[in-house]
């Protein structure tokens, strides 16, 4: 419930994904390093997922306040009318939402509705694996950016990862995308580092996990000083909030804590073009509303602090965020004030790219597909426009042949005002 | 050398993967003997643990329901629940460290990442301690009657909201991961299967502070249903039958012991002796199968040790007992920094396995948690041993089939500095990867 995180859960169902077993792990100082030696080109456009484990209630976070359904069907999982957040005559954001509601008041955010793929799987695992392979009719063990960091130049800084354990999505057949363990690294010195050099020396002829336990204390080595002064300096500010308020510092949460060090290495030019972040606790089985409350107010208040800290740097109009869950919930309530595993689900893009308003369908709640939301658009119509317009790179290589496209970036992604 | 190559690498394995590694000096005797008394011994579980006889079972009150929010007694009752929790802990790590013979242990220790459930939930210590004494007793025994047990294991109910599971508003969750993650595994039912188990798992009530379950026939569903092509009014205990009967749960408690004590990373063979072994649903004669297999001395068959695993082969090695270890938040401290504390997986999926442990993040703070550990030793073992045996006899120490050129550079340069000798040897990759 509250307390059950789905970040790491991918690493062990056992075979059907490759769960970057091999993906290296790389430091701050590598990354202001290669911030200063090789930095992002100007005006590059770069994406942030937020992957929300446990499958979020897409109908309580977009949601129809006008349809009848929606309060008969889950009468103690339902919100007040009056506390919504209204976005037209007939969908609102959840009450915790305020912040992405000023963002979709900016025309920043997209809405894209009824999101999944065909048959749908209520396993979180299985669930989450066809998310992020992009393959949900073939299991397969690369994931959808992994597949297009395979066709780029070998820079372990393109993807990066905030934890310690690296998402399926970033693991491609022959690159991966790098983990960056969050915050308290303290680096080995004297003896100690000398010893951790030695420990972490490559082998001849040495299995691939022990290589891996050298490779991560060798990361370890590579740690220096110089990275001290980003880490220490504060995150960019925030100019739309007052930086005494309690109410802003947000801090103490883990997705606020990730995406402040996402804007701190974007603000250092890092060369990175996608950046993973993560938030667990969706799977509210029971006493919904509350516990899905506090969840999504700390997406709303970490994106649009995140956002805010944008403002403060070049490269407040190249970022683009995708907020995304394994499946969605059943409409009606489970009698434990919570939901069951169900469908599909809204994605949210957000960023000064996007041209705010829905797209797809919103599924009805009343004509059911086996008891479950339609799926009105394919998570894969996402991944190929985010990879043509985002990445700037034919979609095919990791999506197949998929003719579906989604028309929410403005045309130019990167020079606008 | 009176043991082959082989001998050396299936003798670690046996100690790390169905032990929690060698005592100081187990190692080196074992070498001396025909191997297959060392596997005999390691493999049986005894009717008693000398070693264990000792330690007392932790005494948890049972602290009730939670007082309100703003009542005085909340304060209390929020540092009760804290000091139950870290006795508990400490208990279990102390066993694992203490036990001459390891196995039932280790087993429970796998049960509980299988039955993964966690303390941030079911809030209750005392709660937590009945699910564990479930799954000892039930370690080695039959999987049948485990699987029942822990369908009316009250923390297991709690974790996935079986008292909210009525007839009136039935809750799937137990129902799903019963199939999917406990019994048979995803792919092998349907979803009108989940929705028809979940009926039959209506009813059961919770007294959350103790874990006690009992029915209530008002909220049982009794209608008939139908799971996996059988109709019948189902009971927890028939759908139990019925799923551990399936042929899909050999292969899926078959291939969860493959990954958990042979390999992480390479899918089982058919061949794997302890799925034919688990026909009987038996668990002792399904782990001595695989133990006794071939893959035991196939070097490509790896596992990495879980941060517990690796915490509680160091104590053993160390000479170290957890509850002793001051100030006691710290072991926990270091554990939960690692990513693992017993009570407390991340999911109902239970912990990771293999590369997942090895990223620079653990790595350092395996070596702070090191450098803590050996600050409370004596090295009574190094010390002894003259400086010239240092790196072979700690292969012994250790439980290590072999020094890698690169480790024994590292071993070689802190030879007379016990310490540093030891930090090289517990966090290097021959130790943290159980090759």
């Amino acid at each position: 419930m509250y307390t059950v995180t789905r970040r790491k859960f991918l690493q062990y169902t056992g075979g059907s994904i490759a769960t970057g077993l091999l993906s290296q792990i790389i430091s701050f100082d590598e990354i202001a390093n290669a911030g200063l030696i090789n930095p992002l080109p100007a005006n590059t456009p770069i994406l942030v997922v937020v992957t929300l484990y446990g499958g979020n209630d897409g109908i309580n976070t977009v949601i129809p306040y006008t349809d009848s359904t929606y309060y008969s069907a889950r009468p103690e999982v339902s919100y007040k009318q009056e506390s919504m957040l209204p976005l037209d005559a007939e969908l609102a954001l959840n009450p915790a939402m305020g912040g992405i509601k000023s963002l979709w008041d900016q025309n920043k955010v997209a809405i894209i509705r009824g999101v999944g793929y065909p048959n749908p799987d209520y396993s979180h695992f299985s669930s989450m694996a066809k998310w992020q392979t992009g393959s949900p009719e073939r299991n397969i063990n690369t994931g959808w950016i992994g597949r297009w960091l395979d066709t780029q130049a070998d820079n372990p800084m393109l993807a990066i990862s905030l934890g310690s354990v690296l998402p399926p999505f970033l693991a491609g057949a022959k690159k991966s995308g790098s983990a960056l363990p969050l915050g308290g690294l303290v680096v080995p010195a004297g003896n100690l580092a000398y010893q951790c050099n030695q420990l972490s020396k490559p082998q001849r002829g040495e299995s691939k996990l022990m290589a891996a336990a050298a490779t991560s204390m060798r990361s370890l080595c590579n740690l220096s000083e110089t990275i001290q002064p980003i880490l220490r300096k504060p995150a960019p500010t925030d100019p739309d909030l007052p930086t005494i308020n309690g109410g802003n510092a947000g801090g103490d949460n883990n997705l606020a804590q990730q995406l402040d060090i996402v804007a701190k290495l974007i603000a250092s030019d890092s060369p990175t073009k996608i950046w993973s972040a993560s938030l667990g606790g969706f799977d509210t089985h029971a006493d919904e509303a509350n516990a899905q409350a506090t969840l999504l107010g700390v997406l709303s208040t970490s994106i649009s602090r995140f956002m805010n800290q944008l403002k403060n740097t070049t490269r407040a109009n190249d970022v683009t965020i995708m907020v995304y869950s394994e499946f969605g919930r059943r409409v009606a309530a489970n009698g434990s004030q919570g939901t069951d595993h169900g469908t599909s689900a809204p994605v949210f893009l957000i960023g000064n790219s996007i041209k705010g308003g829905y797209y797809g369908d919103q599924p009805s709640l009343k004509n059911l597909i086996k008891g479950d939301l339609a799926v009105t658009t394919d998570f894969r119509d996402i991944y190929a426009s985010i990879i043509e317009g985002i990445l700037k790179t034919p979609a095919e290589k990791s999506l197949g042949k998929w003719s579906g496209r989604i028309n929410f970036l403005k045309s130019s992604t990167s020079s606008l005002g | 050398m009176a043991q082959n190559a082989n001998n050396r690498l299936e003798l670690a394995r046996l100690h790390h993967r169905f032990g929690f590694g060698p005592k100081p000096g187990e190692f080196e005797k074992d070498l001396l003997a025909p191997i297959t008394l060392a596997k005999s011994r390691i493999l049986t579980n005894p009717q008693s643990d000398l070693a264990l006889s000792s330690l007392a079972d932790p005494v948890l009150a049972d602290l009730g329901n939670r007082p309100k929010a703003d009542s005085p007694e909340i304060v209390k009752f929020g540092q009760d629940l804290r000091a139950q929790n870290l006795q508990l802990t400490l208990w279990w790590l102390d066993r694992m460290v203490l036990a001459d013979n390891c196995l039932a242990e280790k087993m429970t220790w796998f049960w509980h990442g299988h039955w993964a459930t966690s303390i941030k939930k079911v809030n209750y210590p005392l709660s937590m301690y009945r699910q564990n004494q479930t799954l000892r007793i039930n370690a080695l025994g039959n999987f049948r009657k485990m699987t029942k047990e822990m369908v009316n294991d009250g923390a297991l109910q709690v974790w996935l909201d079986g008292p909210s599971n009525t007839f009136n508003a039935p809750n799937e969750n137990l129902a799903r991961e019963l199939m999917e993650l406990f019994t048979i595994g995803v792919n092998n039912y349907t979803e009108e299967d989940v929705k028809a188990a979940s009926r039959a798992l209506t009813g059961y009530q919770v007294v959350r502070s103790t874990g006690q379950v009992f029915i209530n026939q008002r909220r049982r569903d009794l209608n008939p249903v139908t799971i996996l092509g059988t109709t019948n009014t189902f009971s927890g205990d028939s759908l139990t039958d019925l799923l551990v009967d399936r042929v899909e749960c050999q292969n899926f408690i078959a291939e969860r012991i493959w990954f958990r004590f042979i390999s992480s990373t390479l899918p089982m063979p058919k061949n794997f002796a302890a799925k034919a072994a688990f026909a009987s649903r038996e668990i002792s004669p399904t782990i001595q199968a695989a133990a006794d297999s071939s893959h035991l001395s196939n070097p490509s068959y790896e596992l990495v040790k879980s941060p517990v695993e690796w915490f509680v082969s160091v104590c053993r090695a160390l000479e170290l007992i957890p509850s002793q270890l001051q100030p006691a938040t710290r072991t926990l401290n270091y554990l939960e920094k690692l990513g693992q504390v017993p009570f407390d997986p991340p999911t109902v999926g239970g912990w990771p396995a293999g590369a997942a442990w090895l990223t620079s993040a653990t790595s350092l703070h395996r070596l702070e948690f090191a450098n803590w550990l050996i600050g409370k030793s004596r090295l009574a073992t190094l010390r002894d041993t003259p400086a010239e045996q240092k790196i072979t006899k700690s292969l012994n120490w250790l439980g290590i089939n072999k020094w890698s050129d690169r480790t024994k550079v590292a071993l070689t340069e802190a030879i007379n500095h016990p310490p540093q000798f030891t930090l090289s040897a517990i966090c290097s990759p021959e130790y943290v990867v159980n090759a």
